[in-house]
């Protein structure tokens, strides 16, 4: 599903965000990716939604070699990329199910897709008796599995979560994991970048902690391992 | 694409009234560098009109004294029509010329009246291929040896030729200096009116960066982000164009029947034909400006 080889990412000149990092994430997969603030979590993530392209080295996502895809073909790239994100990204005057609706409409999907496909993702992340609340209506939990029903109401065969439960306390942030949990077991791919420790060790899942741009440990059923 | 077309365009008209003071901006901006567009290629057709009729009737008058000899006539009428700036020469009788002066005065029968003998000279009436070559013309029947034999007044030939020079030049030096004019400020319009819909575009981005940023993360094409603001763009030159051309209709409706009761000797008016043009041409300006610049501000502030 994701493989990098060699891949450096330099934003000036003197130090890189990501130095030759190689990893190999098969389909199906759970991961986390854990490092500090400036460890290139988010260069990574940004790397495989093709926000920006590698200085070094090769990246192929879902299939799609980054360096070769035309720029007009990205869309079509992140139509097979979930997004989560720790603040969530909602609009804040359209309510669940338009929020969710609104990622299928830009795409093209059609109305019929779009009635039956909307109420069955928000039913999947538990809001069904909120489908029709603003964001400003529901708690950040709430809120964050709004984003994570628009993110696969698509069904994309990966799904990105950075900083997922950046934003909210622990109780609240297991329900998040086990909902991601939950959708890496119809086979979607989940990467899952975060900070969040008990998290990452409560749930034995693969780890790759990046330091400094490198990736300084690669474990299956790993737990978060720094000292601090 | 049946939706599409319907968001795209619910989209343009939200973002027309979410930002409705800067549209209305770039609509005005728009209307008046257009208006001016239309009124100046309208009074530029009007004005050519004119200019065509007076130079067709730019002829050299040689007015010729009764008792000339018809073979001097003849011969000089056989000279002029081999130079090569003369188009036609006409012979025209004391009979005709008093025909045509009866026809002009048609209004005031008392001046015919008056008239017991016939006063007019015969004359010959010489037209020419390019009326700016007149001065020129004049100089040669000057020097032409026949001329002082027929001439009216063979004391002072000179009064004998009668010819439009001035009028011709003053006509050409006015209009071009009006299109010189208008060609400045028309694109001094033009200029305000990308800067104004360059600007409301990028507050539509701004205003909107948010969804923008959802629509590219789930993958919406760059096209479908992009068409709503250009769409924006249009609609707001489309509005503009429409103004000026309902003004120009109504500027033309209103000021032509006056201008053609003041000087009704000149051929004044627009045909069906030419304010379809001017209407195309400035709807097709219109499209070209919306276009321009929305799509200047889309590359540079909407990166997809």
């Amino acid at each position: 599903m994701i493989s990098m080889r060699g891949v450096e990412k330099f934003y000036g000149t003197d130090k890189p965000a990501l130095a030759d990092v190689t990893v190999e994430i098969e389909q199906g997969e759970f991961v986390f990716l854990v490092g500090h603030s400036g460890s290139g979590k988010s260069t990574f993530i940004k790397l495989l939604l093709r926000e920006i392209l590698p200085s070094k080295g090769q990246i192929v996502v879902a299939g799609q070699d980054m360096l070769k895809l035309k720029n007009w073909k990205v869309p079509y790239l992140r139509r097979n990329i979930g997004c989560v994100f720790q603040d969530f990204k909602l609009l804040p005057n359209k309510t669940s199910y338009e929020n969710v609706a609104f990622a299928l409409e830009v795409i093209g999907k059609s109305k019929h897709v779009i009635r039956t496909q909307v109420p069955e993702v928000l039913r999947l992340v538990g809001l069904e008796d909120k489908i029709n609340s603003y964001p400003d209506e529901l708690s950040g939990g709430e809120q964050q599995r709004v984003s994570i029903a628009r993110a696969f109401v698509n069904r994309p065969p990966l799904l990105l979560a950075d900083e997922p439960t950046g934003n909210l306390d622990p109780a609240t942030s297991l329900g998040i994991m086990s909902l991601l949990n939950r959708i890496n077991k119809t086979g979607t791919t989940v990467l899952v970048a975060t900070h969040d420790r008990e998290m990452v060790d409560s749930m034995r899942k693969r780890v790759i902690a990046l330091e400094n741009g490198l990736v300084i440990r690669d474990q299956n059923r790993g737990v978060y391992g720094y000292g601090d | 694409m049946g939706i599409n077309v319907g968001y795209f365009a619910k989209e343009s008209v939200i973002n027309f009234r979410r930002n409705w003071v800067m549209s209305l901006g770039a609509v005005i901006t728009i209307y008046l560098s257009l208006l001016l567009v239309g009124l100046s290629i309208a009074t530029g057709i009007i004005i050519d009109d004119v200019v065509q009729s007076v130079e067709d009737k730019v002829t050299i008058q040689i007015f010729l004294k009764d008792d000339a000899a018809t073979e001097d006539v003849q011969a000089l009428q056989a000279q002029l029509l081999a130079d090569e700036l003369v188009d036609t020469v006409d012979y025209v009788s004391k009979e005709e010329a008093l025909e045509r002066f009866k026809e002009d005065m048609a209004s005031s029968p008392e001046i015919i009246d008056t008239l017991n003998d016939n006063p007019l000279p015969a004359s010959l009436d010489v037209s020419l291929i390019d009326p700016r070559t007149v001065q020129e013309m004049v100089d040669r029947i000057k020097l032409n040896e026949l001329f002082p034999k027929v001439a009216d007044r063979p004391d002072n030939p000179e009064d004998s030729l009668k010819y439009g020079q001035q009028i011709v030049d003053k006509l050409f030096s006015f209009t071009r200096m009006v299109r010189y004019v208008e060609i400045a400020f028309v694109a001094m319009l033009a200029l305000v009116s990308l800067i104004f819909i360059n600007n409301t575009i990028r507050l539509a981005i701004y205003a909107r960066r948010k969804e923008i940023g959802i629509m590219r993360l789930v993958g919406a094409s760059n096209g479908f982000i992009r068409t709503p603001f250009l769409m924006e763009g249009v609609l707001q030159s489309m509005l503009g164009a429409v103004l000026a051309i309902l003004t120009v209709l109504g500027v033309q409706a209103a000021l032509i029947p006056r201008l053609r009761e003041a000087l009704p000797f000149l051929p004044l008016g627009l045909s069906t034909g030419t304010l379809v043009q001017i209407s195309a041409v400035l709807i097709g300006a219109s499209l070209v400006i919306g276009l321009a610049g929305s799509g200047f501000a889309l590359r540079r502030y909407l990166k997809v």
